[in-house]
């Protein structure tokens, strides 16, 4: 089973203009990372507050209503972000890459 | 004894001069103070002194002057002093009053310590104090610290007048001299009673509007501590969490996800304003009947497995089930089968399923979206659910004799939403009906027999359009049959005889429209051609022998009446349009690498081919424009191309029958089917 845990994070690493794919739990703590330990960690604790603070906006909004994912679309990179109850996957990657 | 008496009398005189030395003492210091500063008491009872100090020192005690003389001498002096007089007086030294600015006041204070206390938390005192004179004086600075200003009152109420403000401010005059706090209090409450209620409670938020301000900043604190905090977790912990349940599920889910945004990426900051791409490119495609837009393929599951069949989701038309033959890869399970999305264009499957048999059809259980059903080598149907995590399947079907005990190539499930039964054939000939909620036992069991009683190997299958009962199968003697399965003579019905190969496909015409085709049905074999029959006849309406090699497979398109598909095991796939051509294929494409191609199928609505190949892959074709959008007249067309070929085909007889005469005229029927066109 954890093989397919690594599967999974090769496939979307092969995916062209894939920078990173960071796993990361609800503290924001990352579990798993293609990137390096420091980057991972901050990716990691940023986004995690990010995507509690999309939450709280969107339930704030219609208390019925979940964030299912969030992209974010910055001058250098596209970060994804596919929040879940107890997990958060990250990935960063360059679109513009991705486009040719 | 009088020595005694004598003695006793000695020692009264002695202490009666004691006595009398200390009440001189006590007086001394009674003058000292009363008034330290005049020295001039000392002085004149210096005399005196020296006769104490005569007797002090004969009892061996310091002379007073010695001391007197070290107490003015030493710097806290006022301390001694302290410590030596009355308690009253030490008490009205430490209380801290300010008997110089109100004497009367002070007085009072002894009475009634308690007032002492009270006086030091009663703020409005100092409005109190205030007179006319300081008010006008001293700006608006002090009133800041109030709740409330006069004036703004003023502003907010024109009502007031000026002489509602002079009575307060009497009122606070007054206030300031009552001495009672009650009464001050009383004031205040009477003078606040005259405001309006509006004011009134103006004047208590200011306290609340200072508090969240403090607690806003310690959020900030807070927030700015809480990153801080952020641990790392040991190898072992990460672990724990990879092998997980949730984990796992977590990851199965956001992966999938995570694959569609990736696949779906599309440069929402594209500038049309800069260069132009390559847009002609696009424009040629569309032109060409056959394009090539996708391939399924996956490195470790589809690799070298032939894909035996492929069948598209009702629910889902986007899904694609496909199963696949086993590899020579040893520790791998024989038949494996992949759930394919042709909506996005990620490259993983979105299912995988696997079993010990080799699956040799898989398809969709119509009415469940959920389920997917396989027949395998082994003779077992299986059953997988795409909600369980299990890969393999949660139900089989027994081998033993009730059931298939023979390799399973045909399956279908036929019937309706609330009537339906999945329809299973074996090489042996057994037809099997199951109903999917009991997979343990077939509902029922009909054996396909022709000739006195021989068993045919049935290798392909087709029900007739919206027919449960009626349906066509063809075997690997060669031979097409028709048959039922519920009249009285249950069983084959009719036979085409005309292959000379094993049949490898059939299938029934299913467009409908203004004119009913449904009795058509169309045959591929090994013997290097398709045929075209009526159900009716036992003999083929045309055979298309266009092909150089086995004939692998064909299929009707779903929306256009006289179109369907054929490939073969070069590589070769053949689009025909019968209302076009009945002599060569519309549309041909050759495969890269010639692969043999085993499954085809359209998708439902026509526009895209899928068609498998012996290496794993699939390859999705979209079909030009004039194959997928019929015009009202193809089903006339179709039905005078038909008329000619059957014409053709009794020319071909008479040609046969008396083969000098009939040539000319099969030339010249030919060329005139190929005018009129």
């Amino acid at each position: 089973m954890a093989s397919e845990v690594e599967d999974t994070l090769k496939r979307i690493q092969s995916y062209r203009g894939v920078i990173g794919t960071i796993v990361v739990n609800n503290e924001g703590i990352p579990i798993k990372s293609t990137l390096d330990n420091s980057t991972s960690v901050q990716y990691a604790g940023l986004i995690q507050q990010l995507a509690d603070k999309a939450r709280s906006v969107v339930r704030d909004l219609d208390p019925s209503n979940d964030l299912m994912f969030l992209r974010m679309r910055t001058k250098k990179h596209e970060i994804m972000v596919a929040p879940d109850k107890d997990f958060i996957m990250i990935v960063i990657q360059n679109p513009t890459e991705a486009q040719s | 004894m009088s020595d005694r008496k004598a003695e006793l009398e000695k020692k009264k005189a002695k202490l009666q001069a004691i006595r009398e030395q200390k009440e001189r003492l006590r007086k001394e210091k009674e003058k000292k103070d009363g008034d330290e500063a005049i020295s001039r008491g000392i002085n004149v009872e210096k005399d005196q002194g020296k006769e104490i100090d005569e007797m002090l020192s004969s009892l061996g005690v310091a002379p007073v002057s010695d001391v007197l003389s070290s107490l003015t001498t030493s710097p806290n002096k006022s301390e001694l002093y302290n410590s030596m007089s009355t308690p009253d007086s030490s008490v009205k030294g430490s209380l801290p009053q300010t008997p110089l600015t109100c004497p009367k006041l002070n007085k009072k204070n002894r009475e009634l310590s308690i007032v002492s206390l009270s006086s030091t938390n009663i703020p409005p005192k100092e409005v109190e104090c205030y007179t006319k004179a300081v008010q006008t004086t001293h700006s608006s600075n002090e009133r800041d610290a109030q709740a409330f200003g006069y004036y703004d009152e003023y502003n907010l109420n024109p009502g007031l007048e000026w002489e509602d403000e002079f009575t307060v401010l009497t009122y606070d005059d007054g206030s300031g001299q009552a001495e009672d706090e009650d009464i001050s209090l009383t004031n205040l409450s009477t003078f606040q009673s005259k405001l309006p209620p509006g004011i009134l409670s103006q004047g208590l938020p200011q306290v609340k509007e200072v508090a969240p301000a403090v607690t806003s900043l310690e959020r900030e604190l807070n927030v700015k501590e809480e990153p801080k905090k952020i641990r790392e977790l040991s190898e072992a912990e990460k672990m724990m969490i990879v092998h997980s349940e949730d984990f796992q599920q977590f990851m199965d889910r956001a992966g999938r996800v995570m694959e569609r945004a990736l696949s779906e990426n599309v440069d929402i900051y594209t500038d049309y304003t800069g260069a132009l791409d390559d847009n002609d490119l696009n424009e040629d495609k569309s032109s060409t009947r056959l394009s090539l837009t996708r391939v399924f393929h996956d490195e470790h599951w589809s690799k070298n497995r032939l894909v035996t069949s492929l069948d598209w989701s009702q629910q889902f038309p986007e899904l694609t089930v496909a199963s696949y033959n086993n590899s020579d890869a040893p520790h791998e399970p024989d038949g494996v089968v992949l759930v394919w999305n042709t909506k996005f264009k990620k490259n993983s499957p979105e299912y995988m399923f696997h079993c010990q048999s080799r699956v040799l059809s898989a398809t969709f259980a119509r009415f469940h979206p959920n389920l997917i059903l396989g027949s395998t080598y082994s003779g077992q149907i299986v059953l997988w659910d795409n909600r369980a995590q299990k890969k393999t399947p949660i139900q089989r079907t027994p081998l033993s004799n009730t059931a298939h005990t023979h390799p399973v190539y045909c399956i279908q499930v036929v019937g309706t939403q609330n009537a339906h039964n999945l329809i299973s054939i074996s090489t042996d000939g057994r037809l099997c009906c199951w109903s999917l909620d009991m997979l343990t036992q077939p509902v029922e069991r009909l054996d396909l027999t022709v000739k006195q009683s021989r068993p045919v190997s049935v290798s392909a299958f087709a029900f007739l359009h919206d027919d449960v009962n009626k349906f066509v199968f063809g075997s690997q003697e060669g031979a097409a049959y028709s048959a039922c399965r519920h009249t009285k003579k249950a069983g084959v019905v009719e036979s085409y005889e005309s292959h000379i190969g094993p049949i490898t496909a059939i299938d029934t015409h299913c467009v409908e429209g203004n004119t009913d085709f449904s009795n058509l049905f169309l045959t591929s074999s090994f013997d290097w051609t398709i045929k075209l029959w009526n159900i009716k006849e036992s003999k083929p309406i045309h055979s298309f022998e266009n092909n150089n090699d086995y004939v692998s497979g064909v299929a009707w398109s779903p929306v256009h009446p006289a179109v369907f598909a054929a490939i073969d095991i070069n590589g070769h796939l053949d689009l025909w349009n019968l209302n076009n051509n009945t002599e060569s294929p519309t549309a041909s494409t050759v495969l890269d690498n010639s692969p043999l191609l085993k499954s085809l199928m359209w998708s439902q609505n026509g526009t895209h081919l899928s068609v498998g190949d012996e290496y794993g892959k699939i390859s999705v074709f979209q079909v030009g424009e004039q194959m997928t959008q019929p015009r009202h007249d193809d089903w006339s067309k179709l039905s005078n191309t038909l008329q000619e070929l059957k014409s053709n085909q009794t020319d071909e007889m008479d040609r046969c029958i008396n083969y000098s005469s009939g040539s000319v005229s099969s030339v010249f029927s030919r060329s005139s089917s190929i005018l009129m066109k």
